[in-house]
């Protein structure tokens, strides 16, 4: 009983952790109606920037948070303005292998700027963990967990209940009639795309208190990501939450309870996709 | 003038076929190492081409890195078992990777766009997992093979110019049918090509298959051409940006313009590798991107674009240049 619920605690840690990387994403996708491929290297470039920040600078990463958001929500309104604004009206395909070429350049861009190489930050209490009744969890996780989780009710806070939020509710729902009411399309566009970046961004500062950084790592952040999308329903933002735990949990037990489950866990995320999209292509949370 | 077109056509392809035999002939005694990165283009080109294939009918597949592996893998493991002369191991590797995309098709090519992308990526990134996982295929060590008729390289490279010669002939055939009004259709309104009579799914599963064959075979040579197989490598998300990058620099749809996007790129590679080295592929995703935004017919749209363009010296080109500026005439 007490391995279940061990089990069970990792998978909801992993789960938060997952929402905030896909919740951005959803808002991309929900938003503007790009299938962002580069979302992961977004989150790859707030890790390194996370990263260098600790080495050189000694500076926490839960205190380099905003730096990353402002960042990587910089570069996002610049992507958005100088590529994506662009194929708005393209056919889906040219949108997609647009955000593909956007990936692989952020992702080379940085192994010729910092090598292929693992970096892993020696963050000092990365070993500490704490009891909550028989179950043990990681400090670090604890924390990037209930912070993810937190950032992610945050973003439908704001989408609920300011003028912006509903703005970019409107866009979402209908851009013609969102245009004749006075909603600067465009501008509701840039600040939901550079929101969905700079979400990716903190995600990314975060992981640098778990995990090594290097120039690949987002790929399967944008893997994991998409099989929440493709769970949750394409561009549903208020579903990522829940479809998080369901793949949260499905890898910890697969690693826990499957013989050789560790290096099969990753494979847990396809057969979510591939059962969903054939079954319920509209998504489960819909 | 669709006929003359086609001639003209098949004598440009002719002239590149005769002079990849001519260089692979003088290069293998002149400059092995030429030839060597020769057969590397081609094995590129076939991938390409393919990869067009599908494309045709609207579908974007990040499978060919699976069709790849798996023709890579069935053909060693085959190979390695029985004793099986390698060139059939090599087509025994394609035929299982359309075997494979048979089904596949029949369950993906229902969705659409994004969907069929995100699952065919998902896809090959399993079979890379279940290749590392699963010890009688050599786990994450890989395995080793033998060569390609008996390792002679010419004799490899005459091989891939024979297979590509063969898809560029398939190809250029399709386009003069009347299966490529279906894939048209089925490209551009689904609906409105299944109102018309044309099996949408069929279509689409004929293409994916014919598609994965020739990549299972560019897989399986490569195999047997370098000797060494690994998950990493042969299931490598790249070879899927690779096969999708050179149509779309060189031109989508056409038989011409994925050959001489896979000929520029891969030719060009080498140079890149040796001033970005392990970020090479930084190029990759730029060009990808910029033929986006910039060149959104590849270098053949944008070279028939400029010689429609230039004025005729017969006297219908006054007419022919008002048509494409009113834009009356399909270019």
């Amino acid at each position: 009983m007490d391995t279940f619920l061990q089990v069970l605690a990792f998978g909801v840690l992993r789960a938060g952790l997952y929402a905030l990387t896909s919740v951005g994403l959803a808002l991309a996708v929900g938003v503007v109606g790009i299938v962002n491929f580069a979302h992961g290297e977004f989150l790859m470039l707030g890790a390194f920037l996370g990263y260098w920040l600790f080495v050189l600078y000694h500076v926490d990463p839960l205190v380099a948070l905003p730096a990353s958001a402002v960042a990587l929500g910089g570069l996002g309104a610049v992507t958005y303005h100088v590529a994506i604004r662009r194929v708005l009206q393209a056919a889906p395909l040219n949108q997609t292998l647009l955000t593909f070429g956007l990936s692989i350049a952020l992702q080379n861009l940085a192994v010729v700027l910092w090598t292929g190489d693992n970096r892993a930050a020696p963050i000092p209490y990365a070993h500490l963990s704490v009891a909550l009744g028989s179950v043990r969890v990681g400090l670090p996780q604890a924390v990037v967990s209930a912070l993810a989780a937190l950032l992610t009710v945050a973003l439908y806070l704001v989408l609920d209940r300011t003028r912006t939020g509903k703005a970019m509710q409107a866009v979402a729902q209908d851009r013609l009639g969102a245009s004749l009411v006075g909603i600067e399309v465009d501008d509701a566009y840039r600040l939901a795309f550079a929101l969905s970046a700079g979400l990716a961004g903190m995600a990314g500062t975060l992981l640098v208190m778990q995990f090594a950084v290097s120039p690949y790592m987002g790929l399967s952040f944008t893997l994991r990501s998409f099989a929440i999308l493709v769970v949750a329903g394409l561009g549903n933002v208020r579903g990522v939450l829940p479809a998080s735990v369901v793949l949260g949990l499905a890898e910890a037990f697969v690693e826990y309870y499957l013989p050789g489950g560790t290096g099969w866990s990753e494979a847990v995320f396809f057969v979510l996709i591939f059962a969903v999209l054939v079954a319920r292509p509209q998504g489960l949370f819909r | 003038m669709r006929d003359r077109r086609l001639w003209l056509d098949v004598a440009l392809g002719g002239l590149f076929v005769a002079g990849a035999f001519g260089f692979g002939v003088w290069a293998e005694e002149a400059n092995p190492y030429r030839l060597a990165q020769a057969r590397t283009v081609l094995l590129y080109a076939v991938l390409a081409l393919s990869w067009d294939l599908l494309a045709r009918t609207g579908q974007l597949s990040l499978a060919h890195a699976a069709f790849h592996g798996l023709g890579a893998y069935t053909s060693v493991l085959v190979v390695r078992a029985t004793g099986l002369e390698p060139a059939l191991g090599v087509v025994l590797g394609g035929l299982a990777s359309a075997a494979v995309a048979i089904p596949l098709g029949w369950v993906t090519l229902r969705l659409h766009g994004i969907y069929f992308a995100i699952a065919t990526l998902a896809f090959s990134e399993v079979l890379r997992i279940a290749a590392n996982q699963i010890a009688w295929a050599g786990g994450a060590t890989g395995l080793v093979t033998v060569p390609l008729f008996g390792g002679r390289t010419v004799l490899q490279y005459l091989f891939l110019l024979g297979v590509l010669a063969a898809l560029m002939a398939l190809s250029r055939a399709l386009q003069a049918s009347r299966w490529a009004y279906a894939f048209a259709a089925v490209r551009t309104n689904e609906a409105v090509a299944r109102a018309l009579g044309v099996p949408v799914v069929g279509c689409k599963v004929a293409a994916f298959a014919v598609s994965a064959f020739f990549a299972g075979l560019s897989g399986a040579t490569y195999a047997h051409a370098f000797l060494f197989i690994n998950p990493l490598e042969s299931f490598h998300l790249g070879i899927s940006v690779a096969a999708l990058v050179a149509p779309i620099f060189g031109g989508l749809y056409s038989t011409a313009g994925p050959v001489l996007g896979a000929v520029l790129l891969r030719g060009g590679e080498d140079l890149l590798r040796e001033r970005l080295g392990a970020g090479y592929p930084l190029l990759y995703g730029l060009i990808l991107a910029a033929a986006i935004l910039f060149l959104p017919r590849g270098l053949v749209g944008a070279c028939q674009g400029w010689s429609l363009r230039r004025p005729l010296a017969r006297p219908a080109g006054r007419a022919a240049r008002r048509a494409v500026a009113e834009g009356t005439e399909e270019a």
